[in-house]
């Protein structure tokens, strides 16, 4: 039987894979693309404490719908200033990103 | 082992498989695929936890339009050398380091969560889930349609071109 520690268990994994990612990838879209990971994984906990702690309410599922369109308007910025950057600079690579610097 | 633990565990090692290429590919584009899988693996989590609607929801929005818009814009920056590029930086191990730690906690930390053996039989939350966004949650849902305007304007800005 699948108990609330098995989903945690999962989306901690799927959530430290996106750390990772976040963190040593560089280019910009593959960081957004970890972001979309590390969101997947919290939105599988809140699913999971939804339907193991308190399934007489909906909750959970409905902070999750939120949490995807806020997911979704965030990749719809993030991805206008990614082709902006691109336009203006033609390099996507975040560790070469330093405008404001010199 | 029973049936549904043998699905979970099929399901997670295919996801963990999925979102492992993801972060590590040298290709974009082959990483974008693959996010577009793991998202699926997730809709199925989500249908084994008993969110039909959520699952339905999470296949539309992210597979059919998150993924689509990400593979877009994967398309129009690619360019051929950037395929044998390496794509991970200096600091890939600490970067390593500090995922695995945080993982292995929230592992350690979740291992002993006790969970109910009953539970009650799943059913359909489409329409409790549609009282509760309009009834209960009705001043977040209103404002996120004006996140989603906001957006809408943000990403037309930044995205036209400059008549110079």
């Amino acid at each position: 039987m699948i108990t609330l520690a098995h989903m945690l268990c999962l989306s901690a994994i799927l959530f430290s894979i996106g750390i990772y990612g976040v963190l040593a990838r560089k280019s910009l879209i593959a960081i957004l693309m970890s972001v979309e990971l590390m969101f997947n994984a919290a939105n599988i906990n809140l699913v999971a404490f939804n339907r193991f702690l308190y399934p007489d309410s909906l909750w959970g599922q409905g902070l999750v719908l939120l949490v995807i369109t806020v997911a979704a308007a965030e990749a719809v910025v993030g991805l206008a200033l990614v082709i902006a950057i691109y336009r203006n600079t033609k390099n996507l690579n975040a560790d070469d990103l330093h405008l404001l610097h010199d | 082992m029973t049936l549904p633990l043998g699905i979970f565990y099929a399901l997670s090692a295919l996801m963990i498989g999925f979102s492992l290429v993801v972060v590590t590919s040298r290709n974009l584009f082959r990483g974008a695929m693959c996010l577009t899988a793991s998202m699926g693996f997730v809709a199925a989590f989500f249908a084994l936890l008993g969110g039909d609607f959520l699952a339905a929801s999470q296949l539309l929005i992210y597979v059919g339009g998150v993924m689509v818009l990400i593979l877009f814009v994967v398309m129009f920056v690619q360019t051929p050398d950037l395929f044998r590029a390496r794509q991970t930086s200096v600091r890939w191990i600490p970067a390593l380091l500090l995922a695995g730690g945080v993982g292995a906690l929230f592992i350690r930390a979740f291992c002993h969560i006790e969970s109910p053996t009953e539970l009650p039989v799943l059913q359909p939350t489409s329409t409790a889930l549609g009282h509760l966004l309009l009834g209960d949650m009705a001043v977040p849902f209103e404002v996120i349609s004006l996140v989603l305007l906001a957006a809408l304007v943000g990403a037309l800005v930044f995205g036209l071109e400059r008549e110079s």
